[in-house]
């Protein structure tokens, strides 16, 4: 019997190369030490595999029509458990792949991963934050509820700010100045398919150049962090895996060039990102059974009595806009654009060998900062909301 | 080969040359319908349209008070948005507001403690004449083009000045 | 210690006579206000640098665990004798403030803000008695604890987090009185309105407190150093102090305007007074001042750089003109007489080229919201262009005009702290718990309700 497999495998192997892909994809070698922290990717990467089939299962029954919206997800809430179940976990899935793929920058950030060669990884990074977050907003207005319409109203009404084309924006999105059929299906199309083709294939993109360079990790695997230690010697550079050398490193970078001790990634860093990955979903399926997707009453544009609340990660945004004054509105618009086009050039900015944190205080100080503001302003807006 | 024209294109150039005009022709081809198709609504103009509200002699002076009138969505659909007008009678001067901030376009509501029209969003407040007065919103509280036939309000579907 | 219990005693002795069964009448208030007002301010002087090194010590060392500095851990060591000699002293004042005159003077406010708020001045008083067990705990087992140094930071940590809690109740109290809510759910009582703006500038602000302390402190250790290493160590605290002071205030403009919105939207008597009525010329000195510590600091980054002609000190320079100009625009008054609200009344609210007394420059939106901004822009700028030029700085080589910057940094800080205080509290007047309580004991006392805005 076991010949039997043993003999299909290998004609299977001559087909595809099967053997020669998993070796490549399952052996490579990863830094042993901080591994917990870098399980943080892959759950970022699970968690949107979880929105894209939860999603693709939604399409099932969602009609993106100003009239069926509402109806077509009440129908779900009221008569199908487990549709309610799967919509659940769109949602919080959603709620927890923001949390942790801003985890997952900090982390980078901290790391300094984002350093010669890896400068690209950091910019598609960013370039799928963006996206994400494109999808969360896009994905808000699709129930029609009041929640989502009033979102979609103030959002759509954001890009009005933008200096000379900003009403063109706004009707862009809406499909005529006000709300209407045309907004809900641009979104729908902009959301269901738009994004992700550009989303997936810039995934793909990050993690062929991650497998490209090898996980950096981060400093105390090298040889570099011992140099900033007083009275400790560097120690010699660590020899190099007959099987996928992911660390080819710049030249002028001895120290930071390949960590001191690598594990398979296979089965330990896979272990550990199993682990995370999985208690991520636990929680995720534990949120949609116990609590759920909310639906608010069906979008009511005559409305006098209700108070639109912002999506938990537009808290910040929302804060600026109660605290920025009439004159200056178009900040609103210039901090967040200005933060992504920073963000985008950091490996730019920050171009320095060392990636110790604690010995790069430039860069370090001013992140911190702007992770603090963003935390206050949070903080605060939750606090203004809890008291309307 | 000894006497070739440099002018005349070599097989290679030709070659690379007839593989971006055939790339070009896709993507104008392609590219022109789907742009055509994404602006298209900015150039529509929308259909002027005026909806009886109701009866309004009975609005007290100085207390605005608040009327639903339907306008039709635009585009194929049947279905027509509510919208919230709010009227405020002072002596023979008649306002006809809608409810959408000019800050944000949330919905604005009549607050009778504060005697304001308060902005549950951001804190925007405007008078009972309109006038933004405190909070972010930057112009005052809209209007609507309307006309009054004896004690009926006739309101159209746009405002007396664009936010 | 003895001198101050001197004062209070013949007030003591005199309160156990008569303990009043209602609000003081007549003259009694405004002696009773400025003794008050006095006790509490130096108890704030000296806890809010207790509260901050509780909360900064303890980061210190883990900084210096982690980056294997020494430096690091004298410092933090240092500001842990400074809690055991300091701690107690703030204390007395405060229970003095507590036992003797709050509920001498405003017995029927003291018992209705007990009875209200009972659970977070319960939660208040175990983490006092958590955070001095740890204070001393941490300072005492610093050598005998060297080879357990995660424990000891355990113990730091949770010292750190003591000494928040603590603060977080109090200012549930405080802001409770500024903007009441709902006291029946404890929940809306500890979320009230002001509670998030005022903890987080509190914390904040505490940190960056004992930060410019240190500073000033090393200062003058600096300028007295007999031994070299003694000489570089300060050189380098003061200015660690220093940075840490910016980079904490320069995070309050935001936290600042939040609050004032939210007293706005909430308490619109206190927040008028403030802005636009007999407080406003100490809200603008407050602005003004704000502006001079920053600039103070940057001129001290451009210094210290010049002084070992490390790079960037031509930019830090550039950066201080720039915080001239904004404190320029900051300090501009609205209405050029005492208040705005002297001057409507006067019928002068017109710009000054109109023949009125008011300053449009001087608007709060949008002109002191920018500089306000700019404060904040400019001291990221400052502090990020002082960390690049640090390499090149060596430590032990400062000059004695740096010393005087720092020293005079404590004092603008102190100063600072007075004036906040003295707006905070008098604002509310003459409430005591905005909208249901007056000093006289009145309730349901009108209060004024959002007009157009000037």
């Amino acid at each position: 019997m076991r010949r039997r497999l043993s003999a299909a495998y290998d004609w299977f192997d001559e087909r595809t190369a099967i053997r020669s892909l998993l070796r490549k994809g399952l052996y490579e070698a990863v830094p042993v030490r901080g591994a917990w922290f870098y399980t943080l990717g892959s759950a970022t990467l699970v968690l949107i595999i979880l929105q894209l089939i939860t999603g693709i299962f939604l399409t099932l029954l969602f009609v993106p029509s100003v009239t069926e919206a509402w109806q077509s997800l009440n129908y779900l809430k009221e008569h199908d458990a487990f549709g309610a179940i799967v919509r659940g976990i769109h949602l919080w899935s959603a709620y927890i792949l923001l949390f942790v793929i801003g985890l997952h920058m900090v982390r980078t950030f901290f790391s300094g991963s984002y350093k010669r060669p890896r400068e690209l990884n950091w910019v598609t990074g960013v370039g799928l934050f963006v996206l994400v977050l494109g999808m969360a907003i896009t994905g808000a207005f699709l129930p029609w509820d009041q929640a989502a319409y009033w979102t979609a109203v103030v959002v759509t009404n954001i890009a009005a700010y933008t200096p000379f084309i900003g009403s063109f924006l706004r009707a862009l999105w809406r499909g005529a100045d006000t709300m209407g059929p045309i907004t809900l299906s641009r979104t729908f199309g902009i959301h269901v398919w738009l994004l992700p083709a550009i989303l997936f294939p810039l995934i793909g993109a990050h993690l062929a150049l991650l497998r490209k360079h090898g996980e950096f990790g981060s400093y105390i695997n090298y040889r570099g962090a011992y140099k900033s230690r007083e009275g400790v010697d560097v120690p010699p550079a660590p020899a190099q895996r007959p099987i996928e050398p992911p660390y080819p490193a710049a030249p002028s970078e001895e120290l930071w060039a390949a960590p001191l001790q690598t594990e398979d990634f296979y089965p330990h860093q896979t272990f550990k990102d199993g682990i995370v990955s999985a208690a991520l979903v636990v929680v995720v399926f534990i949120l949609a059974v116990a609590i759920g997707a909310p639906l608010e009453a069906i979008a009511d544009p005559a409305t006098t009595n209700y108070t639109p609340v912002p999506e938990w990660f537009f808290l910040p945004l929302d804060e600026l806009l109660v605290l920025v004054p009439q004159q200056l509105i178009p900040l609103v618009l210039v901090l967040p654009t200005g933060g992504v086009l920073l963000l985008l050039a950091l490996p730019f900015i920050d171009r320095g060998p060392e990636r110790n944190p604690f010995e790069r205080p430039a860069v370090m100080v001013p992140g911190a900062f702007a992770v603090l503001f963003v935390v206050i302003l949070t903080l605060l807006g939750s606090g203004r909301l809890f008291n309307l | 080969m000894a006497h070739r024209d440099p002018r005349r294109l070599s097989r290679r150039q030709f070659g690379v040359l007839g593989t971006q005009v055939s790339g070009a022709v896709v993507a104008v081809l392609l590219g022109i319908p789907i742009v055509g198709f994404l602006i298209s609504p900015l150039f529509r103009q929308q259909q002027a349209v005026w909806r009886k509200v109701g009866d309004i002699s009975g609005v007290p002076d100085g207390e605005p008070t608040k009327f639903e009138v339907s306008f039709p969505l635009d585009a194929w659909t049947a279905a027509e948005a509510n919208l919230a007008v709010y009227v405020v009678k002072s002596g023979d001067n008649t306002k006809v507001f809608s409810n959408v901030c000019t800050h944000m376009q949330c919905p604005v509501r009549w607050d009778p403690t504060l005697h304001q029209f308060l902005c549950p969003c951001h804190g925007g407040l405007y008078d009972i004449n309109g006038a933004n007065v405190g909070g972010p919103p930057p112009k005052p509280l809209p209007q609507y083009v309307h006309r009054i036939d004896g004690t009926t309000l006739f309101v159209e579907n746009r405002f007396t000045e664009e936010i | 210690m003895s001198a101050l219990l001197a004062l209070i005693a013949p007030a003591f002795h005199a309160l156990q006579t008569q303990v009043p069964a209602q609000a003081p009448q007549g003259r009694n208030i405004v002696g009773a206000q400025i003794a008050i007002g006095s006790l509490f301010s130096l108890h704030i002087l000296i806890a809010g640098l207790v509260s901050g090194a509780a909360e900064l010590g303890p980061a210190i060392e883990f900084l210096g665990y982690v980056r294997q500095r020494r430096n690091y851990d004298r410092l933090a060591h240092g500001l842990g004798r400074f809690i055991t000699y300091y701690f107690s002293v703030s204390s007395t004042i405060a229970i003095l403030l507590i036992t003797v005159l709050l509920v001498g003077f405003w017995g029927h406010f003291w018992t209705t803000i007990v009875t209200i708020g009972w659970w977070p001045l319960f939660i208040e008083a175990w983490t006092f008695v958590l955070q001095v067990s740890l204070a001393y705990l941490w300072y005492y087992t610093w050598e005998p604890m060297r080879a357990f140094k995660g424990v000891h930071m355990a113990i730091g940590g949770l010292l750190a987090v003591a000494s928040f809690l603590q603060v977080y109740m109090i200012d549930v109290i405080a802001s409770y009185m500024l903007t009441p809510s709902n006291p029946q759910n404890p929940v809306r009582l500890a979320l009230n309105p002001t509670s998030y703006p005022l903890t987080v500038h509190r914390t904040v602000g505490n940190l960056a407190y004992i930060a410019f302390a240190f500073g000033g402190f090393c200062a003058i250790r600096y300028l007295r150093a007999k031994t070299a290493e003694d000489r570089r160590f300060y050189d380098w605290a003061g200015s660690f102090g220093l940075l840490w002071g910016v980079s904490m205030t320069l995070l309050q403009p935001v936290v600042g305007y939040s609050y004032a919105k939210e007293v706005q939207l909430h308490s619109y008597g206190s927040w008028y007074k403030m802005m636009f009525g007999s407080l406003s010329p100490v809200f603008l000195w407050q602005i003004t001042l704000l502006g001079i510590m920053f600039l103070t600091a940057t001129l001290y980054f451009a210094r210290r750089l010049r002084t070992d002609e490390a790079p960037g000190s031509g930019i830090l320079k550039l950066l201080a003109v720039g915080m001239v100009l904004t404190t320029l625009l900051a300090a501009q008054p609205y209405a050029l007489g005492f208040s705005y609200e002297t001057v409507a009344a006067a019928g002068l609210n017109r710009p000054f080229w109109e023949g009125g007394l008011i300053n449009p420059l001087g608007s709060m939106i949008p002109w002191k919201v920018l500089a306000l901004m700019f404060y904040t822009l400019i001291a990221i700028a400052a502090v990020v262009w002082y960390l690049r030029g640090l390499p090149g700085v060596v430590w032990g080589t400062a000059r004695r005009g740096e010393q005087r910057i720092l020293m005079l940094m404590t004092v603008f800080t102190m100063l600072m702290m007075v004036t906040m205080g003295f707006i905070r509290e008098n604002s509310r007047g003459p409430f005591l718990i905005s909208g249901e309580m007056t000093i006289q004991g009145q309730q349901n006392v009108p209060t004024p309700t959002p007009q157009s805005s000037p």
